[in-house]
């Protein structure tokens, strides 16, 4: 697995999909398929072509699971077991004041928590600002 | 040497800021500044995780929300070194307590110095502190002029650290190196 992360708008699926156009790619949007296992259904679209499977928006899954009381840690555990191969990219969102809102600071939290592991899990970790890939693993 | 380790929330700058300061501190008396307040159930249970993390490495806790330089007076005598946990809190306690608000000019040096001033008495300290500047939120007032104390006393701090390192996602990046001191 390859982890992006950076800000908002700072170009890192174009950076992604950019660095190897012999590859063929299934990205998966994470603030469309919210719902369940609609993540890892879709990725199993990618066995048959032989695409590699992008996840997208990976801080808006966690968002999405979090509010329809999910488990986005061990749900995401099962995922990568199936498609180890897969890229992450994910918002960096903890780079603010601290929200006033319980569930936003819980939302915050636990983004950066699976932020790390994943970090931990990655062969290869990317940091993007505009647009440019910095290697941070 | 001083250290300054910046990170958001959820980056892993507090494990990363002792593993640091375990790394510098073999043999000699490692003090852990906490700043932050207990003030309800969710600060209590973060305060609790920091201290499951430091178990068993030898900390000596002192609980400093303002005035961080009074720390000294809990000091023993000898080398020691120390982990300020963190600056956001220290400012927002410097700005606020009391129910009043200083200036961020005021707060700025209040901070700045009395982080100097305990770190002359430090063989290595490392200073956390946290970006809370990019989530492009247009605050209020207040809250505004604690991000502006806060990116000044940052920029303070870094110039004064022989080395800034920014954690993310767990991993730290060199953004100042000991090799470019003056």
């Amino acid at each position: 697995m390859k982890l992006i992360i950076g800000g908002y708008a700072q170009g890192k699926l174009t950076y992604v999909l950019g660095q190897d156009r012999q590859k063929t790619y299934r990205v998966l949007d994470g603030d469309c398929l919210r719902d369940g296992d609609a993540l890892a259904e879709e990725a199993e679209k990618s066995v048959k072509n032989r695409e590699t499977v992008i996840v997208n928006h990976f801080h808006l899954w966690v968002r999405n699971r979090l509010e329809a009381g999910g488990d986005p840690e061990r749900e995401v555990e099962k995922f990568l077991d199936r498609f180890p191969d897969c890229v992450i990219i994910c918002d960096e969102v903890g780079n603010g004041i601290v929200p006033v809102e319980a569930f936003e600071r819980a939302y915050r939290e636990q983004t950066g928590r699976m932020v790390i592991r994943l970090a931990k899990e990655a062969e290869k970790v990317v940091r993007v600002v505009c647009g440019i890939g910095q290697r941070i693993k | 040497m001083t250290v300054l380790m910046i990170g958001g929330s959820g980056s892993g700058k507090s494990a990363c800021a002792e593993e640091y300061l375990l790394a510098l501190s073999a043999g000699k008396k490692k003090y852990y500044l906490a700043a932050m307040q207990a003030y309800d159930e969710e600060s209590r249970a973060r305060i609790e995780r920091h201290r499951k993390m430091r178990a068993g490495k030898d900390f000596i806790t002192i609980e400093q929300p303002v005035r961080i330089q009074d720390a000294a007076l809990y000091m023993e005598a000898g080398e020691k070194t120390a982990l300020l946990e963190c600056v956001s809190n220290l400012t927002a306690n410097e700005m606020f307590a009391g129910g009043g608000r200083r200036t961020k000019e005021a707060v700025t040096e209040a901070v700045v110095n009395g982080i100097a001033r305990l770190g002359e008495k430090l063989t290595h300290f490392v200073i956390v502190s946290n970006n809370v500047f990019e989530d492009g939120v247009v605050y209020d007032e207040a809250t505004t002029a604690y991000i502006c104390a806060m990116g000044r006393i940052n920029q303070r701090l870094a110039a004064m650290a022989d080395e800034v390192v920014e954690v993310v996602a767990g991993i730290p990046i060199m953004i100042k190196d000991g090799s470019d001191r003056r």
